[in-house]
């Protein structure tokens, strides 16, 4: 039976901010929806009202004509809309069989088998009894692709579901997506990134500052056209000159580096080697969770390995902390901008001032002067053009890419010689990931280097000079970037071997 | 020393007797934690249940509606925590601080009229059977039924919580709020049940104290009861089985030290009095120590505030 769901006049108005302003959509079975914007255009908060997860100030949802009461997620799901959450929505410590039997009306048997008919005819392999903290974020993800399919969804809402999947588990979930689509059921999909929204789906709606923009069928629309309707205004390209040169200064060099670690909810990692040259980047690909968390530890100074040797500037920094590292001319952007880089609670210029306790006169005889650490954060919010000028506010209230902005501002103004930084870009819209690569190039440019731990292929392919993939815990061969391929990242990524 | 096999007997049965407050207020506030809510009134709620306990003994002279009555005391006064956390959204830490010193400063103003009055005798099971055999008779029979309902009970936990629905839905709770909150589940309803049921718990722990242990009313009886109870749940690393084994131990070595004081062995008293709390706490962490499995039984959200989207 064909489903038609149809939003009418939806408005949702925080505090502060028109999250959602009169929005009107129509979707039909049968079709793959995207629904386009960058952060903080509104998407969340449509499907969070879709899901029942909070209601509407105004507006109607009509499904198959029928005037739907959405007032909680058991209204959704009673109505048959499914919904895959970008964080996702699983019980850590339950086993993947009790996250699905949870919120299931029949007995534990024929709960089994139904999970088991899903799996064996999607091609699902995920082991019931684990407990779901083991899972891979692609196995989590589908284990709430399960969680829908189990009640047989009309409506399958996916919010930024490849934000933490490969390129191979992405294509997997597209077959999977597409097999939806053909057997009746409504994609609605959530993303900020343009190329998917080309591959995979029909018909695409933007939204930009809580309202809708354009809708359109994919097939007229290229990358450009839609990047310009989300940003509403036209991006400038970048590119890297990649760097070739052979005969520049080693910098930075890692012998033997070994990990070992007691927590098994962390990687060991198994004799790494590898060094950069002077105004290099060097990317390290993988999955999340094969060591980079760790890896990125290690060289920052968080875990100390006494056994290792790693040479920065000729000097032996193995035991150093971060603080001491930092001296030396090192930088670090975490990949948690909220409980790493920052503490979310303190002002910008408290956050600002944080990394920089040696540094010359922001503290005189033990207390702190805040003129000049806010005169210093004012240059920062300024050079990184980060959207505010008001030093006072707290962390937390900035959006990810401007916080971003704020940490690289913070690491960069001491003109280190050295930037590590892990997935930069996670999670950021498109104005904000351009920004950044930008300020990751010019850094290049400016004859430092960088190391980019990131999940990201396209961000390494267009960022790194040299590259090389991280899986369990060891290092590929490092190549140069010319001659690697997203296919080539994607096989060593998953394991296995090219050549 | 005479140490025959009938005294061994009945110093296993004395410690089986001591543990049974820890057990019963440790596995009600198990069940309150897994669900995320830390509630520091644990001693609180056992005093206030000591006094109503006794004081419903004293005036209906009915040993029934004072047990039932002292687990509803419990029942009423974990209601305040539990409207001010999780309606009000205040600090559980900082409620359950507050409760506990409310609870004691309540039961010593309630009891004044009570202290003094000679308790009532419980009434224990199979008494014939407990003289007729040796050494097990002590051990196995001549308990009160809440005894045996305390031995039943981390095995009950320990069956609700793996087996059941509820259980499921309880563990979810105090994993991720927000999850369960998202797939319809009643965060706050689950946790008011947890914190009553745990308040319960308490409130019957310390009627046995009152009414059973030492059939009386003294103000502050329980004596830091409850925390030895609070502590018993993080060190058993939140397994009601090890919350067993762990107040077992404590109420063994607090009855042993007390022989070994009347015998006069050489070792200085305020090492003997620190003893329980010693090996309790070593022995719990040396049972304890499998880092996986304390990830796993770790309730996530444990005594974080939260907030239902609007």
């Amino acid at each position: 039976m064909a489903t038609d769901l149809r939003i009418s006049n939806i408005s949702k108005i925080y505090p502060g901010c028109i999250a959602n302003d009169n929005v009107s959509l129509q979707f039909k079975s049968g079709k793959i929806y995207a629904l386009l914007g960058e952060n903080g255009a509104g998407k969340s908060t449509l499907v969070k009202i879709l899901s029942g997860i909070i209601s509407p100030d105004n507006g109607e949802v009509f499904l198959n004509e029928k005037n739907l009461k959405l007032s909680s997620p058991l209204d959704a799901k009673k109505n048959k809309i499914g919904m895959v959450f970008q964080h996702f929505n699983l019980f850590e410590t339950l086993s993947v069989f009790e996250n699905l039997s949870i919120d299931a009306t029949e007995d534990n048997k024929s709960l089994r088998v139904r999970i088991n008919e899903i799996l064996k005819k999607y091609n699902f392999s995920i082991d019931l009894d684990v407990p779901v903290l083991n899972l891979s974020a692609g196995q989590k993800q589908k284990v709430e692709i399960i969680r829908c399919l189990l009640r047989s969804p009309k409506v399958l809402i996916m919010d930024e579901p490849t934000s933490v999947l490969t390129e191979q588990e992405t294509e997997e979930l597209f077959i999977s997506l597409k097999k939806f689509c053909d057997e009746g059921i409504l994609i609605i999909y959530i993303t900020h990134k343009l190329k998917e929204v080309l591959s995979l789906c029909d018909e695409v709606a933007v939204m930009r500052k809580g309202k809708v923009v354009s809708v359109s069928q994919t097939q007229n629309e290229k990358v450009e056209t839609l990047a310009s309707k989300m940003v509403g205004q036209k991006l400038a390209k970048i590119k890297k000159k990649i760097n070739t040169s052979k005969n520049k200064d080693e910098i930075f060099k890692v012998k033997h580096l070994n990990f070992y670690s007691d927590d098994p909810f962390e990687t060991n990692l198994v004799n790494l080697n590898f060094s950069l040259k002077k105004g290099e980047c060097l990317g390290i690909a993988g999955i999340s969770g094969n060591g980079q968390n760790e890896l990125f530890q290690i060289l920052s100074g968080e875990i100390i390995t006494p056994d290792a040797s790693i040479i920065f500037r000729n000097k032996e920094i193995a035991k150093l902390n971060p603080k001491q590292r930092r001296e030396y001319l090192m930088a670090f952007s975490p990949e948690d901008r909220i409980s790493q880089a920052a503490v979310p609670e303190l002002k910008i210029y408290e956050n600002v001032a944080l990394n920089n306790f040696k540094s010359s006169n922001f503290f005189e005889k033990g207390l702190v002067n805040e003129r000049k650490i806010k005169e210093h954060s004012k240059k920062i919010l300024s050079d990184f053009s980060v959207n505010t000028d008001n030093v006072e506010l707290k962390s937390q209230f900035l959006s990810g890419g401007n916080l971003q902005k704020l940490i690289l501002g913070r690491e960069l103004i001491t003109a280190p010689e050295l930037l590590i930084c892990y997935n930069p870009t996670w999670g950021l819209d498109v104005g904000a990931i351009n920004y950044i690569h930008e300020t990751l190039i010019k850094i290049n440019d400016e004859e430092k280097s960088t190391i980019l731990i990131s999940t990201d292929t396209e961000e390494l392919l267009k960022l790194s000079d040299r590259i090389a993939v991280i899986y369990k815990g060891k290092l590929s061969k490092i190549m140069p970037s010319v001659e690697v391929t997203p296919e080539k990242l994607g096989i060593l990524m998953g394991g296995g071997s090219i050549d | 020393m005479s140490l025959d096999i009938s005294f061994i007997g009945v110093l296993i049965g004395s410690i089986m007797a001591s543990s049974v407050p820890l057990i019963l207020a440790a596995s009600g506030e198990l069940i309150t934690e897994r669900s995320g809510v830390l509630n520091l009134g644990v001693e609180g709620m056992m005093i206030i249940g000591a006094i109503s306990g006794f004081a419903l003994m004293v005036i209906t002279d009915n040993l029934f509606i004072a047990i039932i009555g002292s687990m509803l005391s419990g029942v009423i006064i974990s209601l305040i925590f539990g409207f001010l956390t999780q309606s009000l959204l205040t600090n559980h830490v900082a409620t359950g601080l507050a409760l506990t010193i409310f609870g004691i400063g309540l039961s010593a103003m309630l009891g004044k009229n009570f202290v003094g009055i000679p308790g009532k005798d419980f009434p224990i099971l199979f008494s014939s059977l407990r003289e007729s055999i040796p050494f097990f008779g002590p051990i196995l029979f001549g308990h009160s039924i809440v005894l045996y309902f305390a031995f039943a009970l981390p095995f009950l936990t320990n069956y609700f919580l793996k087996k059941t629905k509820l259980g499921l839905v309880v563990r979810a709770v105090g994993d991720s709020p927000v999850s369960a909150s998202n797939q319809g589940i009643n965060v706050i309803l689950v946790r008011y049940c947890c914190i009553l049921y745990g308040g319960g718990m308490c409130g019957l722990a310390g009627a046995y104290l009152s009414l059973i242990y030492t059939p009386q009313w003294i103000e502050n009886m329980t004596a830091g009861r409850g925390w030895i109870a609070l502590a018993l749940v993080v060190f058993a690393t939140w397994s009601p089985i090890k919350v067993l084994i762990g107040a077992i131990i404590f109420g063994g070595i607090s009855i042993l030290q007390l022989h070994m004081q009347a015998v006069g062995f050489r070792i200085p008293v305020q090492f003997l009095i620190a003893l329980p709390y010693l090996m309790t706490i070593i022995v719990l962490v040396v049972i304890s120590r499998d880092s996986r499995k304390i990830k796993l039984n770790t309730p996530t959200s444990l005594g974080r505030i939260f907030y239902k989207e609007k």
